[in-house]
């Protein structure tokens, strides 16, 4: 059974619609990512979800709870960390905590999760005097501090340096170990890649596409790039190009000097074909690559739209 | 219970905040002390308490000699300007008319009085400098001489004074009362009506930086998030009563008699309808700046309208009606009934400020409130 349940949301702002329809269900234990341009409804959603804003129509359940009749039921069920970090600057680390655990009527102590985000180091600082990732690390530990079943965690790497970045990566790994369930909001595509079980692409207030990053992938790959370079001058570039063009399953050819590109449906198959053709001809191949696909390529085959950070 | 231990930890964390914030410290105890320490100096006289002047006496020549030279005639008026207990004087014996006036001119005297040459009959004359022309010290040099003048003409005359005036203040406890006990009330309850229109700031910086909206994610209950609130700024409110009274008392001598029961009712009630002046003006302040604009407007206005500095009095006419209907005024009147005339809480005045003020508490809680909920501003982030 679903952990959560999100059932035909819509919300509109004046004229602006920001939610048209959205509907998706988590199970226990995932990581699932939403991903998607500014604007295209992602906080909203969560907003909603988060129980902030209330939505125009459709539904929203956590098992058996809903909004209207559980409130602090849920609250108390669900973390959330939320994208503006907002903490008690004047306290310390350990203060905010130890705050924000009385609001809950249970909790988990304070020195465990300092050490899920690594901060006992920094516990007895105030919080303006940490840095960016130290903030976000406690964002994330306010977030878990009642323990909850659900984490929320609404573009937690935005503006940190990679090394941060990535240690915000084994916070979200940690918490899968130990069974929570996570959704993720990210401008990050290979974060997305990296963390989550499934991911949601949202454009213009609906879902464009949902599934596995693999899966997302896999329907991408009726073309693959391959790129070949050669030692031996253009003429055997030249020759190569001429070769592949023949051969039935490359659709399409590029050459810039000694380096050739090309895209093929089967690309297994045209490189074998080809080395045989290179090798009757003695030319001798410098590199060779498949290209990844990654999520950039289906965000922009899914949306038409160009990814930017 | 739960909420009790909510409440506590929300009331240490508001605690520990506010002892970290040096601009609390600085709003609500140096300026106050720094505000009062000024007009103290200004206005609070020179610390003695009473008058005094400097003069010196002069006579005018007889068409003869020497000036200096006491002629019998006007002796015993000399004699008689000597025993007025005010005059200090810079030179015992009568200076030359030049010398005086040299005095007056550098201000090394306040005064100089110039006897007539004889003594049966003729002007005294008073020369001051001109800048000091319509000085308060001027007019009761002129005053006193002005008295004495016609002492002697009745001794002159050998009758006896029919009418003699005596004036007597009256207050209900002390008689003792003086401006600075007067500024020193007046200083405390303005801190604190300052203390509540400002303090709201911090919601309004919560919300814009999303604080409140956190809160809201939580099960955390807000209006014990606001009651530890009001605690510990009522607990900064008394820091502030005793530090400026003990440096009022202790550093410029001010006189306080207290009615714990009427000062601890006033103290409450400025405290409560403050914050529900400033809680109104952070419904509608969406940034900071708006909200310490508004705030510095309204304790602007009531600074200098509602007795704190000068008696309401001594406003102009027209500006009479002003202070009446502004809180302020009866708050820092409900803290000197508590603080300097020790009025019991068994006075109908007390009770019709206290009223008045209640008046302004509730409409502007009210209002606030219709205001968070219908703009429901607090989910603004």
């Amino acid at each position: 059974m679903p952990v959560l349940e999100v059932n035909r949301l819509q919300k509109a702002f004046g004229p602006v619609r920001a939610v048209e329809d959205i509907s998706f269900s988590v199970e226990a234990g995932e990581v699932f990512t939403i991903i998607g341009p500014n604007g295209a409804g992602k906080t909203t959603t969560l907003e909603m979800i988060e129980g902030l804003v209330p939505p125009d129509s459709g539904d929203i359940r956590f098992g058996t709870l809903d909004w209207t009749r559980h409130g602090d039921r849920i609250k108390t069920e669900i973390g959330i960390q939320p994208q503006a970090s907002a903490m008690f600057d004047l306290l310390t680390v350990e203060e905010n905590l130890k705050l924000f655990a009385s609001f809950y009527p249970k909790s988990r102590p304070a020195e465990e999760v300092l050490e899920m985000i690594n901060l006992t180091d920094q516990r007895g600082r105030h919080v303006k005097k940490l840095s960016g990732g130290q903030q976000q690390r406690l964002a994330i530990g306010l977030a878990m501090i009642n323990d909850p079943s659900i984490i929320f965690l609404d573009e937690p790497t935005t503006g940190l340096d990679p090394q941060a970045r990535r240690n915000i990566w084994d916070i979200v790994l940690k918490l899968k170990e130990m069974g929570k369930t996570t959704i993720l909001t990210t401008h990050y595509m290979e974060e997305a890649e990296k963390l989550s079980d499934r991911v949601c692409i949202v454009d213009q207030g609906k879902i464009v596409t949902m599934d596995t990053p693999a899966a997302l992938i896999d329907r991408l790959t009726k073309e693959r790039e391959v790129r070949l370079s050669f030692l031996d001058g253009e003429q055997a570039a030249i020759e190569t190009e001429r070769a592949a063009q023949a051969g039935s399953s490359v659709a399409r050819t590029e050459r810039d000097g000694t380096s050739l590109r090309l895209w093929s449906t089967k690309p297994e198959e045209t490189l074998y074909e080809l080395f045989g053709f290179t090798k009757d001809r003695g030319y001798r191949v410098e590199q060779i690559s498949i290209r990844e696909m990654s999520l950039e390529d289906v965000f922009i085959a899914f949306t038409g739209k160009e990814w930017r950070d | 219970m739960n909420g009790v231990k909510q409440l506590r930890m929300m009331f240490d964390a508001q605690l520990k905040m506010m002892f970290r914030d040096k601009q609390t410290w600085f709003w609500s105890l140096c300026f106050p002390i720094i505000l009062m320490v000024i007009f103290m100096i200004i206005f609070g006289g020179n610390g003695s308490g009473s008058f005094s002047a400097t003069v010196a006496v002069s006579q005018q020549a007889a068409g003869a000699d020497q000036a200096g030279g006491t002629e019998p005639a006007s002796g015993m008026l000399l004699e008689g300007i000597k025993q007025i207990p005010v005059f200090e004087f810079k030179d015992d014996n009568p200076v030359s008319l030049e010398q005086g006036r040299e005095w007056v001119e550098k201000k090394d005297i306040d005064a100089l009085i110039v006897l007539p040459a004889s003594g049966d009959a003729g002007q005294i004359e008073l020369i001051v400098n001109r800048q000091n022309e319509q000085s308060a010290g001027t007019q009761a040099i002129s005053g006193i001489l002005e008295r004495f003048v016609q002492h002697a003409n009745l001794a002159a005359a050998g009758a006896e004074p029919a009418f003699a005036m005596n004036m007597t203040s009256v207050t209900t406890a002390a008689d003792d009362i003086r401006y600075e006990d007067f500024l020193l009330t007046g200083m405390i309850g303005l801190s604190i009506a300052q203390g509540g229109l400002f303090g709201m700031a911090d919601l309004v910086d919560m919300r814009r930086r999303g604080l409140l909206k956190r809160m809201r994610m939580t099960p955390a209950k807000m209006g014990l998030f606001g009651l530890s609130g009001m605690l510990v700024r009522l607990m900064l409110g008394v820091i502030q009563v005793v530090v400026l009274a003990l440096i009022g008392v202790y550093g410029f001598g001010a006189n306080l008699h207290f009615n714990w029961a009427s000062l601890a009712v006033a103290f409450l009630a400025g405290a409560l309808v403050f914050n529900a002046m400033g809680y109104l003006f952070s419904s509608f302040s969406r940034t900071m700046e708006a909200y310490m604009g508004v705030a510095n407007i309204f304790s602007m206005l009531m600074m200098f309208l509602s007795g704190i500095f000068f008696p309401v009095e001594s406003l102009p006419e027209w500006l009479q009606p002003v202070p009446k209907i502004l809180p302020l005024t009866y708050f820092v009147e409900g803290m000197r009934d508590g603080m300097i005339y020790a009025e019991g809480l068994f006075n109908a005045s007390f009770w019709t400020g206290m009223g008045i003020m209640a008046v302004w508490g509730a409409v502007s809680f009210l209002l606030a409130a219709q205001l968070y909920k219908n703009k429901s501003i607090a989910a603004t982030r």
